[in-house]
């Protein structure tokens, strides 16, 4: 279960409105590489993770990344407040408006709508570490291309904040695959998947 | 950077606390971050109690007196915090 805390994981104080940057940052709401579906791709591959470090890395880092799909939707919030019809038909944000407003909806830059096969949760242990390693690699990626685009120091700083985590998360993955490894066939670690074939080593 | 000098120290400390939780997950029996993670566990408590003297509750736990102030601004998306 989880308890609300009320603050968010890093401070969003945005001055200034950028419609147009809103609508690029909010791929990372609900975009192919976002904060959503990384919550989601870890919370749900823990089911079949057999190792103690495994589990506990999945739900923690998962947690995390609940908080930081909350400072993404602070900051696209921000970055679209007290808009005019006259900002918004000049800033491209107009398809968005007409569908939400200025409310929040997990959708990619380009509109595509968030959908649950932007992650797997392949149900073994090996598979579903080397996407995460991916998915971190691809949001910081993302971050960097949102980076390139930004000037507004304000909305910089949350977001510099980001990608630094997806490489501090990026390393946890990689230690909770090298245990991982540890507990297989050291002559060949897909000789079956931990996670569901009988003939595992006994030591968890 | 938050401008609360107080909320800035929770801001602080709750990294630091995120931080060695991510850690600790794969190195459970490192002595030194243990001893860290008590460090850090014990000055975020403190700042979320100082914090939380002046400008009411971060979690719903932790109302006090006989008013419902969870429901008080100002929430962490309205840039306020």
């Amino acid at each position: 279960m989880w308890r609300y805390e009320k603050r968010l994981q890093y401070p969003v104080k945005i001055s200034q409105t950028n419609p147009k940057l809103a609508q690029f940052i909010i791929s990372q709401y609900g975009g192919p590489d976002g904060e959503s579906a990384a919550a989601m791709r870890y919370l749900s591959q823990r089911y079949a993770m057999p190792y103690k470090k495994g589990k506990a890395i999945l739900t923690d880092i998962g947690t995390e990344e609940l908080g930081h799909w909350e400072i993404i939707a602070a900051i696209v919030h921000q970055l679209t407040r007290n808009l005019t019809p006259e900002e918004i038909e000049a800033s491209g944000f107009g398809p968005y408006y007409i569908d939400h407003t200025t409310g929040i909806w997990p959708q990619a830059a380009g509109g595509v709508p968030f959908n649950a096969c932007e992650f797997q949760s392949k149900g073994d242990p090996i598979t579903d570490l080397f996407e995460d390693l991916a998915a971190e690699q691809k949001a910081r990626t993302t971050y960097d291309n949102i980076l390139r685009m930004v000037k507004d120091h304000d909305v910089c700083d949350p977001i510099r904040f980001l990608r630094e985590r997806e490489i501090v998360h990026f390393q946890r993955f990689g230690e909770a695959l090298r245990d991982v490894q540890d507990h297989l066939d050291s002559r060949n670690f897909y000789a079956f998947n931990p996670a569901f074939d009988q003939q595992m080593p006994s030591s968890r | 950077m938050c401008e609360n000098a107080l909320l800035q120290k929770v801001y602080e400390t709750g990294f630091a606390l995120d931080e060695v939780n991510l850690y600790l997950d794969t190195h459970p029996s490192d002595s030194q971050a243990i001893e860290y993670y008590q460090y850090v566990k014990r000055m975020n408590q403190d700042a979320i109690a100082a914090y939380e003297k002046v400008h009411g509750p971060l979690m719903i736990n932790q109302i006090s007196g006989n008013s419902w102030t969870w429901v008080n601004n100002p929430w962490p998306w309205e840039g306020g915090m």
